[in-house]
Order: structure tokens, then C-alpha cells, then sequence
């Protein structure tokens, strides 16, 4: 006959009273670990947050140069417009203005070295405008 | 096997253990984390769980890391329990495994040859003078071949979930529970049944 344990004949232990003393105070370190770590976490986010709403304040100069590369695009497109849709030859001196902006942004300048060459570069777009709207008005005048 | 340690000898486990039942209530207070219930809880099913792991492992400070080990669990996955099965039954489930971790790593650095020490206790046939109690044969035994024949016989585990438990074959649980059983003393008058 196929015989089982007596299950009342087995002992039953009980734990060392400090055993649970032991045990919440594990689960209170633990606790207190996870909250560090979440304020850690927070204060991380807030570091990142300050810095991004920070960043553009500490690079003024880009939208000044953006304005600068853009309103030289515009002028750009005068001058072709006043040279009647023919590519005009450039002048030497808006040629040195473009190889000096190479340059620049080759080696990385700084936005505050970049900028006085776009101003540069609009102003003898202005001149070459202004040129070739005096020339055509001088064309119109021996007619 | 705890022989230093307090034993206390009870009359049955119906509602005892971890059988007993936990009221919503309590679990609910735990679930958000409430201390007050998690010494609640323990007060309910430390005693189970030290048992279990003492009864397997046979060693205080062993059985003193598995309760403190599945309590800290317990509490970090609190919320995660579905009410699927019975707490009891769940934490229960949290303790065996816990407990057979030891049972596996102390088996790395230890003989732990059950075919030896089975053929060094007295064979089915031995005197009644021979046979031994329950208590004294799961002593004897090595922590793994003790934690399949309690598990099997009073935690109620299959073979094929002993089987798993231990990555081995359903016919080594069987055996080794089998050979055990053919080893104990009939209890008090059943002696002309076996």
C-alpha cells in the first residue's frame, strides 16, 4: 500500500522575530532608492528643459545671419532680374566676398565672423544692381 | 537539518498557512503600498514561507533570505497580482521558486547524489526497527531530492510540475518520491498494511 507523509508529523518553523524588522526596513531603503532616483530623474529633465529654453538666447547671432543669407538671396535674384535673365559675370570683389564666406563656414566660424561678410556680400549685391540700372537708364537715354 | 531551531508541531493546515485567505481589504491597502498591510500580510504567511523554505533548505539564515527575498518581491509586484488564483497560492508559488534557486545554486558546489543516499537508507524491506518518521528520512535526504518529496506530497506539486521545476524527467520525480515513500515508518497502526 502506497504510503504518504503525514504532514501533521512534520515540523512547522517560526521566523526570528527581527525578520520582519529586517524586511520593511529593506522595503523603506528600497522605497527611498526608487524616490532618489525618480527626483534624480526629474532634476535631469528640468537641467535639459532649462538648457534647451536656454540655447537659442545663447546663439543670437544665427537668425542675424540667417536674415543676412537670406536677404542676399533676394538680392540675388535682382540682380539677375535687372541683367535681364542673363547670368551676369561676377565682379572680382563679390568673388573674394564668396571664397571669404567659404572659408568661414569651412573652418566653423563663429556666427559673429560670419555675418559682416554676408553684409558684405548684400551691399556689393546692391552696387552691381545699381549698376546695371544706371547702365540700362544711360542704353535708353542714346536711343 | 535545524535541529538548534524552534519547532512547533500543529494539528493540521486547513486554513492555516498559506491557505488562508486575504481580505480584499488588506490587499487593497497593500496594493497602494501601505506598510500597516504589508506587516499584516507577513504576520499572515511569513510562518508558511520560512516553513516551506526551512523544510526544503534545513537552514536558518538560508530560510531567513527566501522570506525576506519573496516578501520584498511580493511587495514591488503587489499590483501586477490579477486575483486570478488565491494570495496564498500565488505568494506560495513566489517561495518554491525562491527556494529551489538555493536549492540549484548550492547544488553547484555540493555532492548532492540522491542514488547514494538512498541506497545508504534502510531498503523497502528493511525491519519496522529500520524504517524512520517522516521528518528524520527528509533530513537524511540531499536539498533537492527533500524538495521534490515535500513539494509532491505536501504542497501538492505534479510530477510533470517537479519536472519542470527541475529541468528533469517526469520518471525521475516519480522516483525519487516512490523510493522515499518505501522508506518511512507506517504511521501508528498501520503497521499490518504495509
Amino acid at each position: 500500500m502506497k504510503q504518504g507523509i503525514d504532514v501533521n508529523a512534520l515540523p512547522e518553523f517560526q521566523p526570528p522575530p527581527e525578520l520582519w524588522v529586517r524586511i520593511a526596513s529593506a522595503e523603506r531603503a528600497r522605497r527611498h532608492r526608487r524616490r532618489s532616483a525618480f527626483a534624480s530623474a526629474a532634476a535631469a529633465a528640468v537641467v535639459v528643459l532649462v538648457a534647451l529654453a536656454a540655447w537659442p538666447l545663447r546663439d543670437p547671432p544665427a537668425p542675424v545671419v540667417a536674415a543676412g543669407e537670406v536677404e542676399s538671396r533676394r538680392l540675388e535674384a535682382e540682380w539677375l532680374r535687372v541683367a535681364g535673365g542673363s547670368t551676369p559675370s561676377s565682379t572680382t570683389r563679390l568673388r573674394a566676398i564668396d571664397a571669404a564666406l567659404q572659408a568661414a563656414y569651412d573652418r566653423g566660424a563663429a556666427a559673429d565672423e560670419v555675418e559682416p561678410l554676408w553684409r558684405q556680400r548684400n551691399d556689393a549685391l546692391r552696387g552691381l544692381i545699381a549698376s546695371l540700372q544706371q547702365d540700362a537708364v544711360a542704353g535708353v537715354i542714346r536711343i | 537539518m535545524a535541529d538548534g531551531q524552534q519547532t512547533v508541531r500543529v494539528e493540521g493546515v486547513a486554513g492555516r498557512g498559506f491557505g488562508q485567505p486575504l481580505d480584499a481589504l488588506t490587499l487593497a491597502r497593500a496594493r497602494r503600498g501601505d506598510m500597516d498591510a504589508y506587516a499584516s500580510i507577513y504576520r499572515r504567511y511569513g510562518a508558511a514561507c520560512y516553513t516551506l523554505a526551512m523544510r526544503v533548505l534545513g537552514d536558518p539564515a538560508a530560510a531567513e533570505d527566501v522570506v525576506q527575498d519573496v516578501f520584498l518581491k511580493l511587495f514591488a509586484t503587489l499590483r501586477g497580482f490579477r486575483g486570478d488564483a488565491p494570495f496564498g497560492a500565488w505568494l506560495k508559488r513566489m517561495a518554491v521558486n525562491a527556494t529551489i534557486d538555493i536549492v540549484r545554486t548550492r547544488q553547484r558546489f555540493r555532492d548532492d547524489d540522491t542514488e547514494a543516499v538512498f541506497a545508504a537508507l534502510p531498503g523497502a524491506n528493511a525491519t519496522a526497527e529500520d524504517r524512520v518518521d517522516a521528518w528524520t528520512l527528509l533530513a537524511r535526504l540531499p536539498a533537492r531530492a527533500r524538495a521534490v518529496v515535500l513539494l509532491h506530497e505536501v504542497e501538492g506539486y505534479t510530477h510533470r510540475e517537479l519536472a519542470e521545476l527541475f529541468g528533469q524527467s517526469e520518471s525521475w520525480s516519480k522516483s525519487i518520491v516512490s523510493r522515499a515513500l518505501n522508506r518511512l515508518s507506517a504511521p501508528e497502526g498501520q503497521e499490518g498494511n504495509r
